[in-house]
């Protein structure tokens, strides 16, 4: 499972496909306060970037992966 | 290249004809919807093949075509010359990549820019209602440098960079690299078409600045569309364009790129100052300046710099005016607006600012139509091209050849050489010139027109041309030279040039062939005549001479008679990869399906045979493929349970074995279980009990070929409706075929089916019964024996023999052909006995005699004889006597 959803925190790892974005949509939605965790991600597909840039929710931790760690920073700021 | 291309290629040249074709028709009639539609439908289909492959450019171009010759068809747009120039050009353009992927088997991305050119010119003309899908570029690349819709880079959207990446970007551009800004505005269906934008734009490299922006429409989070793209990304980079290129070239429509210019970088930022700097030290500086006394100047900057606070405007604005003394020392207008606009504490317009006075490369990049492609493209074209002229003049120099004259030939290659060099490099106004001169070099005998009209016009070519710095005279200019060049080239391709691109392959039609091989057949039966004729001669005129001499004759035709035969067969053969070529794909998606893990082996794919044969293969096998994958390979918990890989295999091999085909599909699966066979069959009525306690585990196994046999339980939309094995068998058998299995539980399964190489030469044994002649295929035929009428014995009313230890059941030939006549043995008292194989078991055929073995043409009965199933069919002999063939499947 690409996106682990724990009690308050989306956990992403590796690469996060097309298909995870509408889940991701959802449990923000239930989880207004919930936490997304990068820190194992490299790649998020566009899908999911838009539901992130749309609802920028607190990140709990920033991708180990430098490229991405910059793209997100500049979305989601 | 595979054959899939071959294929594609050698049609797409003939749709590329036709197209051609009904367009020049068109214009002789262009109310005609019938052509209309016909054209359509080309254009479609070459669409539709190309998408197969992944030639983005082609496929791009012809959608459009497609789309606009849709709206022809439906009247939305009238038909006019400008719309088949476009529609032709575009098939210039479509047969110029299929020359290239003829040639490298790929098309290269340089070709994005005219592609896009080409379908932007399409698209044009679909006009307004279906604006939707017109892009909307800020700048596209074109070859004449001319920009659709272009916006300058002044229009930009205010970007915020920070100062350091702004003067580094600066530096970059002023050192001459292209530092583009580029925005991405991915199509709403993206994702539907297996596309992340958001992936491909993280593949571009050397990005100073990036940005992201969320059109979302939806009101609500809710409402979010999440498979909809509403992203739209903008950078800027200075990665090459032939990079950008090679990246974006599957979406180069949704694609803005502007070039930005040094001055637009030179942006100070930070918070104004209620004050401003003081007056005097503004009035100072520019004092200073106007002096040209840098050094004092750049000291008392540096001093304010160091009072002021960093944050302000006017220091960033001061940290700029020493970036611009470093790096473009000589651009004082630039320097001096910055340095008045300290007063107003605004960045200058730098768009406003004329810059007559600057170095012609500063002019270069502040044109916003610059075409990167163009410039980079003539730069290395220039170089050829001088040494192409080099070499002309290198030959015109040449003293003259032996004859003392100077030879037409040589001076109409050098003229045919400048007159293309000049076109390439978009002169064609030249060759006007260039022929003159040639005309009078040809006269005169002698090179001196054309070496004084070269050294004259040399002087300028030296110079690119360069589109920017007398815009609109040169662009026009260009312009018509393109064209020129473009129609030029056109009519050369109609004319004369495509027979370097004809092909060597041949399209025939089958009926012709089939023709070929009927006509083939009669000369068979013709020549067998002659051996008949010998014998008259001979025996009924008693002219031995004559005799030999027909003889030898017939040698000579037959043995022409065979070759060509043979030739014939061999243009029918076609290679069994014809239809192993689509299992990949299949195997792929079943075993997804089913959640198995499969390595499919295809051997022998070489391997060829009729193309009927061939034909007639691909549902069988098709079948045989879906059985191995859903019942034979096991899921991949139960292989390694059972000790195997996780990952089946399943092989599929093809070899030729003397005049047959032989295709073995082995899998290393569960293989067949005896046991269940047996009792399904028994359940489902096909054996009776005795059979069920005696059959043999082979014979059980081969009862999956018995008709409405199935084992699965459940019907999916795989197998299990007991249309499988028999069907197999079936249509194997009615190309003179035969399917076999072997299997062992737990190991797997092997299945091979053995095809003749070509139905159209049957070799049958000739067997006479109550006085009339009838033909036995000779692959059936196991032996002949003469069995001797103490031998036969009686068993439940059925006759049979032993032959070498085994039980063969006889059967008289006349009884099956419901004659009442008994068979008739030899003065021996033996009975000719004909054994055949039938469903592998042996069975004698007692007839009266047997006869010589003969190659026929075999041809199906038809009519009221077609429903006959006795015989297969019926031949010719070469006495004029026809010869029905028995089959003995059907007989017995």
């Amino acid at each position: 499972m690409a996106i682990e959803y724990k009690k308050s925190q989306a956990v992403f790892n590796d690469f996060i496909g097309v298909e995870e974005a509408e889940a991701l949509l959802e449990w923000l939605q239930k989880n207004p306060k919930g936490k997304v965790n990068f820190a194992e991600c490299t790649h998020i597909h566009a899908s999911s970037l838009q539901v992130l840039i749309a609802i920028k929710p607190p990140i709990a931790a920033e991708p180990n992966d430098a490229d991405l760690a910059v793209w997100l920073k500049i979305a989601l700021k | 290249m595979n054959n899939l291309l071959e294929q594609f290629l050698s049609e797409a040249r003939d749709f590329l004809q036709g197209i051609a074709e009904k367009l020049m028709q068109l214009e002789n009639d262009p109310n005609s919807t019938e052509l209309m539609v016909e054209l359509f439908r080309f254009v479609h289909t070459l669409k539709g093949n190309s998408g197969l492959f992944d030639f983005p450019e082609m496929t791009r171009v012809l959608h459009a075509s497609e789309d606009l010759m849709d709206a022809v068809r439906n009247g939305r747009v009238s038909y006019s010359q400008t719309l088949a120039d476009q529609l032709l050009e575009a098939m210039d353009f479509v047969s110029a990549l299929m020359d290239e992927i003829e040639l490298t088997g790929k098309t290269g991305s340089n070709h994005v820019g005219t592609s896009t050119e080409l379908t932007n010119a399409l698209r044009a003309l679909l006009n307004a209602p279906n604006a939707v899908h017109v892009p909307v570029a800020i700048e596209t690349y074109t070859e004449d440098g001319l920009a659709v819709k272009a916006i300058s880079w002044s229009e930009l959207p205010p970007m915020d960079l920070p100062e350091s990446t702004a003067m580094g970007l600066h530096r970059c551009a002023i050192d001459g690299e292209t530092v583009l800004w580029l925005q991405y505005t991915p199509e709403p269906e993206c994702f539907f078409k297996g596309e992340d934008p958001f992936f491909l734009i993280r593949q571009i490299p050397d990005v100073a600045w990036r940005h992201i922006i969320l059109n979302n429409t939806a009101s609500t989070l809710a409402e979010m569309d999440v498979f909809s793209s509403q992203l739209v990304f903008q950078l800027l980079t200075i990665a090459s364009a032939e990079e950008l290129d090679d990246l974006l070239r599957y979406v180069p429509d949704q694609i803005h790129r502007v070039k930005v210019p040094a001055l637009a970088f030179v942006k100070p930022s930070g918070n104004s100052d209620d004050v401003g700097l003081d007056e005097d030290f503004i009035i100072n500086i520019l004092e200073f300046f106007d002096n040209d006394e840098i050094e004092t100047l750049t000291n008392t900057i540096n001093t304010m710099l160091e009072l002021s606070s960093p944050d302000l405007w006017s220091s960033s604005a001061l940290r700029w005016v020493l970036h611009l003394i470093e790096t473009e020392p000589d651009n004082k207008p630039v320097q001096r607006t910055l340095l008045e606009a300290l007063r107003t504490q605004k960045t200058p317009d730098w768009s406003a600012l004329t810059l007559p006075d600057v170095e012609p490369t500063r002019n270069v990049v502040a044109s916003p139509v610059v075409s990167i492609n163009t410039s980079e493209v003539s730069d290395t074209l220039l170089v050829y091209f001088h040494e192409v002229i080099d070499a002309q003049k290198e030959i015109l120099s040449l003293p003259a050849t032996s004859g003392g004259a100077w030879s037409a030939g040589r001076l109409k290659a050098v003229g045919a050489t400048l007159i293309g060099c000049y076109r390439a490099v978009q002169r064609a106004n030249e060759v006007e010139h260039i022929e003159a001169a040639l005309q009078l070099a040809l006269t005169e005998n002698s090179p001196t027109p054309l070496l004084i009209w070269l050294d004259n016009s040399l002087l300028d070519t030296h110079e690119p041309v360069l589109v920017e710095e007398h815009e609109e005279h040169i662009v026009v200019n260009h312009l018509a030279a393109q064209t020129d060049a473009k129609s030029n080239r056109r009519s050369e391709e109609i004319g004369g040039a495509n027979i370097v691109a004809a092909s060597k392959t041949l399209k025939v039609d089958q009926d012709k062939i089939d023709r070929l091989m009927n006509l083939i057949g009669e000369m068979v039966v013709a020549k067998n005549a002659l051996p008949y004729l010998a014998n008259r001669a001979e025996t009924v005129f008693g002219v031995r001479e004559l005799s030999r001499e027909i003889k030898a004759q017939y040698a000579v035709i037959n043995r022409v008679a065979e070759e060509m035969q043979d030739t014939i067969m061999q243009v029918r053969m076609m290679p069994v990869s014809f239809i192993f070529q689509r299992f990949p794909r299949m195997v792929r998606d079943i075993s997804r399906k089913l959640g198995k893990e499969v390595e499919l082996v295809l051997e022998g794919e070489a391997t060829e045979a009729d193309k009927n044969i061939i034909e007639a293969l691909s549902d069988p096998l098709i079948h045989i493929v879906r059985n191995s994958l859903d019942h034979g390979l096991e899921m991949p918990e139960a292989r390694l349970a059972a000790g195997k890989f996780a990952t089946g295999k399943l092989l599929i091999r093809a070899s030729q074995e003397s005049d047959r085909v032989l295709i073995e599909i082995i899998d290393d699966g569960k293989g067949i279980d005896p046991d269940v066979i047996k009792q399904k069959a028994y359940e489902k009525g096909l054996i009776d009990e005795s059979t069920l306690e005696r059959i043999s585990d082979q014979d059980a196994v081969n009862l999956v070929f018995a008709a409405g046999f199935s084992t699965a339980d459940v019907i999916s939309d795989l197998s299990g409706r007991g249309v499988g094995m028999d069907v197999v068998r079936s249509a194997v058998e009615k190309v003179n075929g035969t399917v076999g299995i072997e299997s062992e539980r737990g190991k797997g399964t092997r299945l091979f089916l053995s095809l003749p190489l070509s139905m159209a030469v049957t070799n049958v044994m000739i067997i006479e019964s109550n006085t009339q002649i009838f033909g036995v295929p000779m692959d059936m035929v196991v032996e002949t024996v003469r069995v001797p009428r103490a031998h036969i014995r009686t068993i439940k009313q059925k006759q049979t023999t032993v032959l070498r230890g085994r039980i063969v059941p006889l059967l008289s030939l006349n009884d099956l052909l419901a004659k009442s006549e008994p068979q008739l043995p030899n003065e021996d008292d033996e009975f000719a006995t004909l054994i055949v194989r039938v469903h592998g078991e042996h069975v004698g055929i007692l007839v009266d005699d047997f006869r010589e073995t003969v190659d026929i043409i075999l041809k199906p009965m038809t009519g009221i004889l077609g429903g006959l199933p006795g015989y297969s069919g019926a031949a010719l002999l070469g006495d004029g006597s026809v010869l029905m063939v028995l089959n003995p499947r059907e007989l017995i």
